[in-house]
């Protein structure tokens, strides 16, 4: 059984089915749709219990010829993407339920696009043809375009405009280096392929890495986001609808960690080493600035929004260590991040719809109206800060142990996110939470509703289970995260021979050879 | 085979005109729909004619019409386009007070000079079927007699066809002087030498480049465009923005991809051509962004389309452009489509505003009108993207990056302004009460056709790829 296509587009068949649904029947097109995602997400159950921990390569590969020069329908999952995916397929039930109540008009569509937004993604993570995955990768992109410009607050329009020509601006670059790639490899072997072994095989002159490294590398950087390229993002997030928000916080956000990881870092090694000391310095940046905006914030949606950026400068410093340990907390952190923030802003929504107001000034006091809710939300901060005992900790302390191993001095100026975040979010917490109730509305909040909970129930338990037991997680990744660390620091160093002559453009002149 | 097999299709098609017209005069039908209906079939008959020379070729006239597969694939392209525009306007004509018969004769006497023009290896048949076609094509612009603008757009037209055709004649006359042959082959030949061909030859082809820029609108030959395709009628247009600009194209490739860009002077007509491109493409998508009339934005769009297509003319990727125009011929057809459905009695709804919550009110159109704007901004996996990524892969393999980085840019821009129509669609609340007309099957029955043509060529282009391979071939051989 093709596992790995049954994935990705079971959730596109369900919402080619939805068209003909009725679409004043609430229940029916909740059910179909919370159905089909737990279907798929029982898929990836399966797909965690076959992955064999010990095989580094790709595993449950499927690939078949599609549109020539190189263009094949390549997907397969290792210890790197494997969790992406069970992240993806374990939070679009909770996503979906979550809207139950706040997306009033034109379910159908909505469900829709939601359900097209997984197959988006849920591809950018499987594929491994070049061509595929920017497919994927710009498909997503239609469904989070929609669901912001349709079901968001009020400066939406300026929000998905902003978003999709964001990402896209970064995306045509990236383009046009899959056309340099697909071009260099045909010239340098007479076959062509974007497979993307076949092109991390391809040793190229640093002048050349360094253009194409900066073209991918500027489109993972807009899509993680890093610092400065990270504007697009508060407005996407304080905009889109909840279920937007946290779909796009938790794993839209990783689709660009995941490029550096599989794409960017193992296609271009050398421009990577030369670049490293800016991409840590634009991480560290991101981290310090991300918490200090996020501290002044009024709005507890953008100060989640702000956390995200300081804490995926940590996820991305980590990713650039270059060394095992980082490499395993960068992942974990990945989802770490995915859970807290997600719950974070399920939280966010759970308020606004309660209070429809998102200002912390509004709040105060709330845990005493609403018991259950705080003690969810409580551990949705705490994991977020990373308190020991929680997956945050975890995370948090591998990235760091990697970073220091690549670097003292970043890994004293990382653990700002640590502080910062405990910052933030206790006093954010504090100030919405505790106290006496400022707010007479607020004393008729009802508590969470049953819906609620189920909703949050779920993350809760992961971020408990992930911060005691992570073996369960890091197990699988370590075979394929060691050969990845081995593969780009034994590859083959390539020097400059000659003087270049000057470079008259953007020439595609360089020397380009295939090892043995 | 014989003369008769490669006449066959044109005989069809200009027999078919002219019984449309002797029916027009002579039987005054009330309702046109027979005069539709016979025009489809003729669309049909000489489809099945040319289906039939497949892989097989004729000649006619001592090889001065010659129907090989190329132009086998172009016609069939005309044909579909020629359907369309049918189905389009079936409905769309007497709504719009605009219901006469001659138009599906003239747009039948526009498909043969299409026809001749891809059919003909020698320029100057390629210039009786560009005047066909140009004759035909004024007085479809100017249909809507009462209206203004449509006389305005038809004079333009005139004037600037005009002017083109003397370009492009003249040009001929310098080329003769340099080729001593107007075959194109012959032609081109003389550019494939080692030195470049002479000046007079240099002159001449760039006259004929100038000529082809106004007909195939190449910025900065391109002032008119907008104009007409805002006052011809919307299904017109639809014809305008494919029919001739394919043929244009088919002929320029012939042409110009095999002049070398090796020598001094035939690198400098790649050089011009390739400032050409750049141009269109971003001139027409930064005009584009100011639009508030969405057929206008169509018109610049399709313009800025013209810029890829020049691309792919410089890469010597004929494959790439075929499938490019196969491509647009949906997206396209489709996108006009849509328009025409905005539309009651008397009545269009072209401006931005007016498409405030269409998406809401009616889902089927705005997700159709939505899905080809998407495919126009050329977002996978829709046609439009594919058509894209050959083109511009062919042209970096051939080294025009810095081309491919300005059609990449244009690319950014154009998904701004058609997405805009789209946040008008879906994201914003409507000003104004739009109600149009739905009882249009003919027009549902292109928007689904489209829809399909932009999915399977994005999706699953395999043996089309292949049917375009076997056509270069013959273009080539």
């Amino acid at each position: 059984m093709p596992l790995l296509s049954l994935i990705i587009f079971l959730p596109l068949a369900g919402a080619v089915l939805l068209i003909f649904f009725p679409r004043d029947r609430k229940g029916l097109l909740y059910g179909f749709a919370l159905a089909l995602t737990l279907v798929v997400f029982a898929a990836s159950l399966l797909l965690y219990f076959r992955f064999d921990p010990a095989a580094a390569g790709p595993q449950l590969v499927e690939k078949t010829a599609w549109l020539g020069y190189g263009i094949q329908y390549h997907v397969g999952v290792d210890g790197i993407s494997l969790f992406l995916v069970l992240l993806t397929t374990f939070l679009l039930p909770i996503v979906l339920l979550s809207s139950w109540s706040y997306i009033r008009d034109r379910i159908k569509e909505y469900l829709i696009f939601m359900l097209l937004l997984e197959t988006g993604i849920l591809g950018v993570f499987l594929s491994l043809n070049l061509f595929l995955f920017y497919v994927f990768w710009e498909a997503a992109l239609i469904p989070m375009y929609f669901l912001i410009g349709i079901w968001g607050g009020k400066r939406r329009v300026y929000a998905t405009m902003k978003f999709v020509l964001f990402t896209m601006a970064g995306s045509l670059l990236m383009l046009a280096a899959i056309f340099t790639l697909s071009s260099l490899f045909f010239k340098a072997t007479g076959t062509y392929s974007l497979n993307v072994f076949d092109q991390a095989r391809m040793v190229l002159n640093p002048r050349l890495q360094t253009w194409l490294f900066l073209a991918f590398g500027l489109a993972f950087a807009i899509k993680v986001p890093m610092f400065p390229f990270h504007t697009w993002l508060p407005d996407a997030h304080v905009e889109a609808p909840t279920g937007g928000s946290i779909l796009l916080a938790a794993v839209l956000l990783k689709m660009g960690s995941y490029g550096f990881l599989r794409f960017a870092i193992p296609l271009f090694p050398d421009a990577v080493e030369r670049f490293l000391p800016a991409l840590s310095i634009l991480c560290l940046i991101g981290i310090i600035y991300g918490g200090l905006m996020a501290l002044v914030q009024k709005d507890v949606k953008s100060l989640v929004a702000y956390s995200s950026v300081s804490h995926m400068g940590l996820i991305m410093l980590a990713v650039f260590s270059l060394n095992v340990e980082g490499t395993t907390g960068a992942i974990y952190q990945m989802l770490n991040h995915g859970l807290s923030t997600g719950a974070l802003f399920l939280a966010v929504g759970i308020l606004y719809e309660r209070a429809h107001t998102r200002l912390i000034k509004d709040f105060g006091g709330v845990s005493k109206i609403m018991p259950v809710f705080s003690a969810f939300f409580l551990v949705a901060v705490l994991s977020s800060a990373g308190l020991p005992g929680l997956n945050g900790f975890i995370g948090e302390i591998t990235c760091l142990y990697g970073v220091f191993a690549a670097n003292k001095i970043y890994a004293v100026l990382a653990v700002m996110t640590v502080i910062l975040g405990a910052a933030y979010l206790l006093w954010m917490f504090q100030m919405v939470m505790q106290g006496p109730v400022t707010n007479e509305k607020i004393r008729a909040f009802p508590d969470m509703s049953l819906r609620e909970i189920a909703c949050f129930a779920p993350i809760v338990v992961l971020m408990f289970w992930m911060g005691i037991a992570p073996r369960t997680f890091t197990g699988k990744m370590d075979a394929t995260v060691t050969a990845y660390v081995q593969k780009l620091k034994g590859r083959e160093r390539v020097f400059v021979q000659k003087a270049v002559p000057p470079p008259a453009g953007f020439r595609l002149d360089a020397q380009e050879r295939l090892p043995r | 085979m014989s003369d008769a097999a490669a006449l066959v299709p044109l005989l069809v098609v200009v027999g078919g005109a002219i019984l449309i017209l002797l029916l027009e005069a002579f039987w005054r039908p009330v309702d046109k729909t027979p005069l539709a209906a016979l025009a489809l079939l003729v669309a049909a008959g000489a489809g099945a004619a040319c289906a039939r020379l497949w892989g097989v070729g004729a000649s006619a006239f001592g090889g001065m019409l010659r129907l090989d597969d190329a132009a086998i694939v172009f016609t069939v392209i005309f044909l579909a386009a020629v359907a369309f525009t049918v189905l389009i306007a079936w409905k769309y004509l007497p709504r719009q007070n605009a219901d006469c018969g001659e138009f599906y004769a003239l747009l039948l006497l526009a498909l043969s000079g299409l026809m001749v023009m891809v059919s003909s290896p020698n320029l100057i048949v390629v210039v009786l079927g560009l005047e066909i076609l140009s004759v035909s094509s004024y007085a479809l612009t100017g249909l809507k007699r009462d209206d203004d603008r449509a006389s305005e757009a038809a004079i333009k037209y005139f004037l600037m066809g005009g002017f083109a055709s003397a370009f492009l004649i003249f040009g001929l006359a310098l080329l003769y002087g340099a080729a001593q042959s107007l075959d194109i082959r012959a032609v081109a030949a003389t550019f494939a030498g080692p030195d470049g061909g002479s000046l007079l030859g240099l002159a001449g082809l760039v006259l004929v480049i100038i000529g082809f820029g106004f007909k195939i609108a190449l910025v900065p030959f391109h002032m008119w465009t907008p104009d007409v395709y805002q006052g011809a009628p919307t299904p017109v247009t639809a014809f305008f923005a494919v029919g001739p600009k394919a043929a244009g194209f088919a002929v320029l490739f012939r042409l110009v991809a095999p002049v070398g860009d090796q020598a001094f002077r035939s690198a400098k007509i790649h050089a011009v051509l390739g400032i050409l491109a750049g141009l269109t493409m971003l001139v027409a998508s930064l005009t584009a962004l100011r639009q508030r009339n969405v057929k206008r934005l169509l018109a610049y769009s399709s313009i800025a389309n013209a810029g890829y297509l020049l691309v792919a003319v410089l890469a010597g990727d004929g494959v790439g452009l075929m499938f490019f125009l196969a491509v647009y011929l949906f997206m396209s057809f489709g996108a006009f489509a849509a328009l025409a459905a905005m539309s009651r009695r008397g009545e269009e709804f072209h401006d931005l505003d007016d498409f405030a919550g269409i998406g809401a009110k009616y889902p089927w159109l705005g997700a159709l009108f939505a899905i080809f704007l998407i495919s126009l901004a050329g977002f996978p996996p829709l046609g439009g993207f594919l058509a894209k990524y050959y083109i511009f892969s062919a042209a970096v393999q051939k080294g025009l990056t810095p081309l491919v980085l300005v059609g990449l840019l244009a690319s950014l821009i154009s998904a701004y302004y058609y997405l805009r129509v789209v946040v008008f669609m879906y994201m914003r609340e409507p000003v104004r009460d739009v109600e149009i007309d739905v009882d249009v099957p003919a027009l549902y029955l292109v928007l689904f056709l489209c829809l399909y043509g932009v999915l399977q060529l994005g999706l699953f282009p395999g043996r089309i790829l292949i049917v375009l391979k076997r056509a270069l071939a013959s273009l080539i051989m």
